[in-house]
This record gives structure tokens, sequence and C-alpha cells, in this order.
């Protein structure tokens, strides 16, 4: 009964987790930078929509309104810092260094205003359980998790085959010159991308918290366990990343039955270390 | 007076981990968050060393340091070998992960609560326990530490990675070894981060896992992006300079819940604004 919860909650999670991954990924693979300050970008929605919702903003305004803000200071992220010192041809390692000291900055911002605490949101709809009896619950929020980032999966998968931004995007992604003699303006493109993962990675930003409660340092764990979904998963495979994510916290989550909750990043640094040695490409690298 | 020999003491072991950062980071240009780690390993093996008896302070700071080269060995050669951005996620990972020990091996660490009452260090049978031992003892090991890397920086070794910094792919084609030479940096980092673990422990006889987490890995990059990437100068000034911020910070009337917050945002705010502006920081070389 108890694994049968824990897949439970496992699936919830990896699905969260798969956004993150698939978001990340998205600026990876188009930008070729290594966004630590995504961690950042998704604390701050959980934090905005809380204020909102503490006001007696509905929950769905204060939602609406964290992706937005979050897709701004995405957008702004790329078009301050990570364009200007690209203009400049700062090397790898210089831009890395900066989306660390922004990931510092955010992280702080919040600290100092929210204090470090646990913050919960107080919405009683949240909890209520849908299904199960005995000892399973599935509560509300829970569904709407995974509902959400299905959702998010499969606009993010559309946006990019379909759509003739998203196409530009890869484009962009797979020859960053090609794309600029063709007039498809890479720089651009690049803060559309940044807008739009930002706007994406709220939305788990969002909803996690209102089931987990939010803290301001809780951002690094899921972007550090996303990163290792998006190279298990094949670096520039969008479905690898999301696939890889849920596989992650279904094994975080079983592995509770064994081993007590506080060395779950063991387990997920093992899986890290055993693709590293021995399939360092990723499990869906093969499309590419 | 006590104030100023504690500072210069602090400041001194920081100096030996500005080395150890400006190595990973500045001269093998491997970006690295978990420098604190590798320091903290080394405060802990050393601590258990004394605290047990079983070794004087100087055979503890070899095992430590040793020990330390080792684990920075294991954990740059396999992400090395696929590629930098591989190693920033072990790099988080491994600080997260030796959080996570710290914290929760009760047993062995202290859990939380950290370690009270480490012995003093000894030299040569004598006790260094007064403050004016102990600033001798630290600005010796900076000493020795600031020589070290000098000669290394000088030797054929160090013009290797030099010439890494330069063209990665212009080595490898001279039939230099590149991925050896990075470990090779990365396990003389661990040499450096493991001792002035070592030396930390001692001076303050209490050590909590606090010290050693992600944000402490944050302020020794500060530090050396603030000194300078890549120079001796830039390893020493950078600790001086950040160890003092938070006296100034004393100073300003900040309400001591965010008083923690407001230190780590200044050291994200100076992160960003030195890549944008003076990516060489104050005294030291493109990074």
């Amino acid at each position: 009964m108890l694994a049968l919860q824990l897949l439970f909650n496992g699936l919830a999670t990896g699905c969260a987790l798969g956004v993150v991954a698939v978001t990340f990924s998205l600026v990876y693979s188009t930008t070729k930078l290594f966004h630590v300050a995504h961690a950042g970008v998704y604390t701050l929605g959980g934090y905005l929509a809380w204020s909102l919702s503490i006001h007696g903003a509905p929950f769905v305004v204060a939602f609406l309104v964290a992706i937005v803000v979050c897709a701004g200071v995405g957008a702004l992220i790329q078009a301050l810092l990570y364009a200007r010192l690209e203009h400049r041809h700062a090397t790898h390692l210089v831009i890395l260094i900066a989306s660390l000291g922004t990931l510092a900055v955010m992280q702080n911002i919040i600290a100092a205003v929210y204090s470090p605490n646990i913050l919960q949101f107080s919405l009683p709809w949240a909890s209520t359980v849908v299904a199960g009896g005995g000892s399973i619950r599935l509560t509300v929020i829970q569904v709407l998790i995974v509902v959400a980032s299905v959702a998010a999966y499969g606009g993010l998968m559309w946006f990019a085959h379909r759509t003739i931004l998203g196409k530009q995007m890869r484009a962009v992604a797979s020859n960053p010159f090609l794309a600029e003699i063709t007039r498809l303006r890479p720089r651009r493109v690049h803060v559309y991308v940044m807008a739009i993962a930002s706007a994406v990675v709220s939305v788990p930003g969002v909803l996690v918290p209102v089931d987990l409660g939010l803290q301001p340092y809780n951002g690094v764990t899921p972007l550090l366990t996303a990163t290792i979904a998006m190279i298990a998963g094949g670096v520039g495979s969008i479905t690898g990343a999301f696939v890889l994510a849920i596989a992650i916290a279904e094994l975080q989550n079983l592995s509770l039955l064994i081993i007590p909750g506080e060395w779950s990043i063991g387990i997920t640094f093992f899986i890290f270390l055993v693709f590293m040695l021995f399939r360092p490409t990723g499990l869906f690298a093969a499309a590419r | 007076m006590d104030f100023w020999l504690s500072y210069a003491t602090l400041a001194a072991i920081y100096v030996l981990l500005g080395l150890s950062t400006n190595l990973l980071v500045g001269i093998a240009g491997i970006f690295s968050v978990s420098q604190a780690a590798v320091f903290g390993v080394g405060a802990y093996i050393v601590s258990y060393l004394l605290m047990n008896d079983l070794t004087t302070f100087l055979p503890a700071m070899l095992v430590a340091a040793a020990f330390c080269v080792v684990l920075n060995v294991l954990v740059t050669l396999p992400a090395l070998r696929v590629s930098g951005d591989y190693f920033v996620v072990t790099s988080f990972g491994i600080q997260l992960l030796a959080t996570a020990i710290f914290t929760n091996w009760t047993a062995g660490t202290g859990g939380a609560n950290g370690l009270p009452g480490i012995p003093p260090a000894d030299l040569f049978g004598k006790t260094l326990d007064t403050s004016t031992d102990l600033v001798m003892l630290s600005v010796g090991a900076m000493v020795l530490g600031c020589i070290a890397f000098w000669l290394i920086m000088r030797a054929p070794f160090g013009r290797l990675l030099r010439a890494i910094r330069e063209d990665e792919l212009a080595v490898a084609a001279a039939g230099k070894n590149v991925l050896r030479a990075k470990v090779s940096a990365a396990a003389l980092a661990g040499a450096f981060a493991g001792s002035a673990g070592g030396l930390y422990a001692t001076f303050l006889s209490f050590i909590d896992p606090s010290s050693f987490d992600l944000d402490a890995s944050i302020l020794l990059l500060t530090m050396v992006v603030v000194g300078g990437a890549r120079t001796l100068a830039g390893s020493i000034i950078g600790p001086f300079l950040l160890l003092a911020l938070p006296q100034v910070l004393s100073l300003i009337d900040i309400p001591t819940t965010i008083a923690a917050a407001a230190r780590q945002l200044i050291y994200g705010v100076l992160l960003i604004a030195f890549m944008l502006f003076r990516p060489q920081g104050l005294a030291g070389e493109k990074l």
C-alpha cells in the first residue's frame, strides 16, 4: 500500500520535475548556456503567487500573474545579462558565474523579503482527497500538478514543432550561424526562448509549493535533479528529459521504502554517476 | 587586538582556499561550486583524528590533504572526461550531497549541531593555543601555500595549464594530455582546500555544516572573482576584502534575521557586477 502511495507521489513530483527539465533543456539547447538562475525563476514564481493569494487574490489570478512576471524576469536576464556578456565574447565560465550570481541575488532577495522560513499556502481545496481509500491519498493539487505538467509538456512539444517561432527556435538551436545569415536573428529568439522557458517553469514553481510549501533556497535541488534528467534523457531531447525526470522521481520515492528521505540527493547523484560512466550521451540521444 | 589576530588567522586560511579555488576555476577553468564541500571534508577528517587522539596535528593534516586530493580526482575525472557542463552538475551534486552527509551523519559529524571541542593544533610537541601562535601557524601555512602556488605556476606544469586556458585544442594537438593536466590541477586544489579545512577546525575548535554549504562555496568563488583570477595577488586580496565585509555590514543597522541573506545578496551582486564590468577582478587576468 505504501509503495502505491509512493508511486503516486513520485508521479506528481516527477511530472513537476519533468517541466523543470524540459524548460532547462530548451534554454540549454538553444542558447547553449547552463542557466543556473533557472532555479531562481522557479522559486520566484511560487513566492509571487503566495503573496498575491495571501492578499486575497483568487488562486487563478495569482497563478497567471506569476507566470507573466516570471516570463518577464527570464527575458530580462537574457537581454540584460547573458546577451551583453555574449556580445563581449565572454567565456562560458564567465557567463556561468554571472548566472550563479543571479541565482544568489534572486534567492537572497526572496529570503530577505519573505524570511528564510517555510511558508504555506492557505488553500483548503488543494489538500482535499480526490481518490483513494484506507491509507492511500491522492489530493486535488497532486492531480492538478500532473495534469498541468503534462499539458505544459504537450504544449511545448506542439509549440516547438508546429509554430513558426518554435521552428525558428529549433533552427537557432541546431545552427546559430546559419540561422543568423538567414535573418532569423538568434539574439531575439534567445530572449523569446528564455521568456517561454521561464513562464512554463513557473507552472510547477507555483503548484509544487501549494502542496509542499515554500523556501527561498528550495530551487537548487529540483534544478539539479532536472539537469540530471536532461543529461540522462539525452541533451536536446525534450521527451527524454520529461520521461527521465519522472523515472528519477519514482526511483527516489520508492527508495524511501529502504533509505531515509534525507539521503534522496544521494540516489539522484548515483543515477547521474551511472549515466556519466556508462551512457554519457543519454538514453534518447540516438534521435539526433 | 584579539579581533585583528583572529581576522588575520581566518583571512590566511581563506587565502589557502582562494588559492585552491583559483587553481580550479581561474587556472584550470573548471566551474566549481563544491569547494566548500572539500574544505569541509578536510575539516571533519582533522577533527576526527585529533578528537580521537589517533594522530598529532601534522599527520592529520597530511591525511586530510591526501584524502581531499583523492576526492577531487574521483569527482573531476568522470565528468571532465565528458564535458565541462557535466562538471557543473557534478559540482552542485557533490556540494548538496556533502551538506546532506555533514548534517545527517550524526555519528561521524555531529550532525547539524556540529562538532565542539576540537583540540588545538600542535607542532613538534608544542601545543599552539594562544592567538599569537595560531596567527603564526596560519600565516605560515598561507606563505607556504603562496610559495607553492608561485612555484607551480612557473614550472612547466603551470605553463601547460596556462596554455590550456588559451587554446585547449592547440594544446591537445601538441600532444599534451589536457584531461590529465586538468585533473592534476583539481587534485592540487583538493590538497589546498583540505589543509585549509584542518587549520579552520583547529582554529575555531568548533565546526558545523553551515560553514561548508553551497553559500560558502559561492563565497569562495566570489573571493576569487573579486580578487582576480589566475594570479597570486588576486587570491590574497579577495579573501582579505570579503572577510572584512561582515564587519562593515555590522556597522550598518540591518536586522539580524536578514543579515545572512543580505551578505549572500552582496556576494551575488559582486559576482554579476564583476562578470559584467571587470571579469579580471581587482588584480587578476582575463577569466
